[in-house]
């Protein structure tokens, strides 16, 4: 196995492994998970809302 | 830092401002419910750094709906420094309604008259210091949308905020006076904050209210025993309201001086003569969203195929062939889109393929790159331009005003389907994404109304959906020959549409049984949408779909790729074997038998899992179904190219497809991707009805996990696992009653009867157990 073999291997495992890593922490602070953070969506609404639920 | 809070009708320009305030690109559409929770952002063009707050829109401070009470809640509990009352000056009785309310509150106000700019062009006049003095409230003139007087209003709310300043009420001098200063004296001996609004909701019956000072309601009660009205009796929030709007007209209506005299029709009004015209209304609609769709898919745009040049248009023999279409008639506006992202996406994706050859040989990491990333992404790319071009439509639709027509439009429809209208308006926001038309729901004051609109939005075809059915219907044009691939979108969008309504009639005959919400609500002036705005929401959109095709479609490919080409000893799968034996194929054989009724299960040849392991997929992002799909039809072809009896010789393909399958290749008829899809075709043995099954499938089912937070999140508790079942029961049948009507016709009458039936007991049921009335 060359460098670039390894190279594009560990480019797809940190991929996977981050996309992973960041959803769950977003879910954990209650962020929207379709990943939007458009200024006009208001999915990220949610994000007030469970902080609220989440607070009380 | 100093937080300002921004409170007004819906449409009275709120965001606009916001917008202009805060430099922020939040959505401004043209019809009520658009804002439904609160926005934060910052002011920093004055002395100090001001966070500026937009709140939904609101008529009254007794609210109805769920973003209504986001709204009070807000003033009462987070107790801004300044609230900023933006009314529309071309509405003011109806807009100061809510101001004689938000005096009441302890609470510094300013009153930003917006709209002056479509006042000035009426030729109408309003003499604003005369207001403030009546009102005892500054009144700054401004126009968000030409964003006139906003540096004044920013500073006339700062110098405001300093000053503390007491409650007051137009009631003051009304018959109700006496009543209002009882209360008030026994709340403020509790220490109530904001007696004197308090007091008011307590006489008005507001449940809020009620609920909050449980202890004060029966002393209330008293009090208005010793209270008559000859015209309301003891309909006290009635009585408020008139007694508000007495005092409106006299006192502040007389202030705006109209130049036109008599009724005069505007442009809206002479427009909604023709779009909301009784008989006329709904063809134009339907020939509205028809050509909405034929602008977006239709291969044979203006049906104007056997008049133009057939070389002309394919640009045959030209780097860009078929980006025009392929000469059987000329693409539509979205389809030319979708041949451009596509030629631009297979040309990087065979320069990046190169390079990475250029730097390995080794094989097993060309094919990951090539067939596992480079398809898979590449295939849901090509749909962005078009989804985008589907979403600019609707955005204008919605931007122009003519959406809210709709919604009123239908009111009489819906109702004798169990909604109003006004759940039209997140059904129609469905098209572009479920996650903010579920939110929207919050504009629907019942819980029931909101229960079912929830459930039903996935049937409204998302823009995630869009790849699937572009990809499936191109593939079945290609495969069978079939002409016309816009109309078959166009009827599987009715399809989902249908699913809505007849599901809507069994929840309402069954579990959410109860009367239909009024509807009421203001029809906005039409205008055209603003270029900026459209720009802005959709460069929004843009980079939100980017973004998620590198990060969760990315992943999901590289997941799939790695799946179908190992073993679950973790021992790669050569090139002279076959895909059989991977993992996914190993899963996708488990779930496969399920998909049997509905016509791509264990019907389809040994490769058949492909299609229930794509619908799995979609649970994740609907654009998976479609990035999986190609990823492995991708992997199928680079091992016939390798060695094309391996799958014959494995018994996974017999010599008839395989011969076909060459035929198809050699014959270089569809483009790079085309004969992936139609190889994917020939090798399962799928046939149209379990196409167009499964395509309805991934329309009705469980939407993506992102939906499904949102759906657990606006519903009660309890209420959202009943709803996830719905959805895959749901899917479920209708995936089923078509494939088996598609295959065999007279089963639509077995489908037929047993719905009929299914009615007929509801309808027994609710007639032996009718719903008690409201009072």
């Amino acid at each position: 196995m060359n460098p670039i073999d390894v190279l594009i291997i560990i480019g797809c495992v940190a991929i996977v492994v981050g996309v992973i890593v960041t959803s769950i922490i977003n879910k954990k602070k209650g962020k929207t998970s379709c990943g939007c953070d458009c200024a006009h969506c208001s999915g990220c609404a949610n994000k007030t809302k469970t902080e609220e639920q989440t607070n009380k | 830092m100093k937080r300002f809070a921004l409170a007004g009708n819906p449409n009275c320009g709120k965001t606009t401002l916001f917008n202009s305030l805060t430099g922020s690109t939040a959505h401004v559409g043209n019809w009520p419910g658009v804002t439904v929770d609160k926005r934060e952002g910052v002011y920093k063009k004055g002395a100090e750094p001001i966070s500026i707050v937009d709140l939904p829109g609101i008529y009254s401070l007794s609210p109805y709906t769920p973003e209504e009470v986001v709204s009070r809640n807000y003033i009462l509990d987070e107790k801004p420094d300044c609230v900023i009352n933006i009314v529309d000056v071309t509405n003011l009785e109806r807009n100061l309604y809510l101001t004689t309310q938000i005096m009441e509150m302890d609470v510094p106000v300013v009153i930003a008259l917006n709209m002056m700019d479509i006042l000035e062009k009426q030729g109408d006049r309003i003499n604003a210091k005369e207001l403030e003095k009546r009102l005892n409230i500054p009144v700054v003139e401004i126009s968000a949308l030409k964003n006139t007087g906003m540096d004044e209003l920013m500073k006339v709310a700062l110098a405001t905020c300093k000053k503390e300043r007491k409650g007051v009420t137009v009631l003051e001098h009304t018959e109700l006076s006496h009543l209002i200063g009882d209360v008030r004296i026994a709340l403020q001996g509790q220490e109530v904050a904001n007696p004197l609004f308090h007091a008011i909701k307590l006489i008005e019956n507001d449940e809020i209210e009620i609920a909050m000072h449980p202890q004060t309601v029966k002393m209330v009660e008293e009090f208005k025993n010793t209270f008559t009205n000859d015209l309301f009796g003891t309909d006290f929030e009635a009585l408020v309201a008139d007694a508000r709007y007495r005092h409106i007209t006299k006192n502040y209506s007389p202030l705006l001086t109209k130049k036109a005299k008599g009724i005069k029709l505007t442009s809206s009004d002479k427009a909604d003569r023709i779009l909301t015209n009784k008989w006329l209304a709904i063809p134009i609609f339907l020939v509205i969203l028809f050509s909405m769709f034929h602008l977006t898919f239709s291969e044979n745009f203006l049906f104007l195929s056997g008049i133009l040049n057939k070389d002309w248009v394919s640009l045959a023999g030209t780097h860009f062939e078929g980006l025009f279409g392929s000469g059987e008639g000329i693409a539509a506006p979205g389809v030319v889109l979708f041949n451009l992202m596509d030629i631009i996406t297979a040309t990087l994706s065979g320069w990046i393929g190169e390079g990475v050859a250029n730097l390995t040989s080794t094989e097993w990491i060309l094919n990951l790159v090539n067939d596992g990333i480079l398809a898979g992404l590449c295939a849901v790319l090509s749909f962005v331009p078009q989804i985008i071009f589907l979403l600019l439509l609707l955005s204008i639709l919605e931007d122009t005003g003519y959406m809210a027509r709709v919604a009123f439009i239908l009111d009489k429809i819906f109702r004798k389907f169990g909604v109003s209208g006004r759940a039209f308006i997140p059904m129609i926001m469905g098209f572009g994404c479920s996650v903010p038309a579920m939110i929207n729901t919050r504009t629907l004051a019942d819980e029931r109304e909101r229960i079912l609109t929830i459930r039903t939005i996935p049937f409204f075809t998302c823009g995630a959906k869009l790849p699937i059915l572009a990809a499936v219907t191109g593939a079945i044009a290609m495969a069978f020959n079939v002409a016309n691939v816009d109309l078959i979108t166009y009827a599987l969008y009715v399809i989902g549409m249908a699913t809505a309504v007849i599901t809507i009639l069994v929840m309402r005959g069954t579990t959410q049984r109860g009367e239909i919400a009024p509807f009421i609500m203001e029809l906005p002036t039409y205008h055209m949408p603003s270029f900026k705005a459209l720009m802005i929401h959709l460069w929004d959109k843009t980079k939100h779909y980017i973004k998620k095709v590198f990060t969760v479609i990315l992943a999901s490919t590289i997941i799939v790729w790695f799946l179908s080409n190992f073993r679950w000893n973790w021992t790669i799968i050569e090139a002279k074997e076959t895909m059989n034996e991977s993992i996914l194929a190993s899963i996708g054989q488990f779930m496969q038998p399920i998909f049997t009724p509905l016509g791509f299960g264990s019907q389809l040849g040994s490769l058949g899992w492909v299609f229930a392991v794509a619908a799995i997929l979609g649970l994740i992002a609907k654009e998976n179904v479609i990035a999986g799909f190609l990823t492995l039809s991708s992997v199928i072809l680079a091992m016939m190219a390798v060695n094309p009896d391996i799958l014959v010789n494995a018994g996974v393909l017999s010599e008839e497809v395989l011969a076909e399958l060459n035929a198809l290749i050699e014959s270089g008829e569809f483009g790079e991707d085309g004969y992936e899809v139609v190889a994917m075709i020939a090798a399962t043995g799928i046939e149209i009805p379990g196409l167009i099954s499964f395509i309805v499938f991934n329309m009705t089912t469980i939407p993506c996990f992102a939906a499904v937070a949102t759906a657990r999140g606006e519903l009660k508790k309890g209420t959202a696992k009943w709803t996830i079942l719905f959805w895959i029961l749901t899917s479920y049948i209708v995936s089923m009653a078509t494939y088996c009507i598609l295959t065999w016709w007279w089963t639509a009458f077995i489908f037929v009867a047993l719905m009929t039936l299914v009615i007929c007991i509801i309808r027994l049921y609710n007639k032996k157990h009718p719903i008690a009335k409201r009072g």
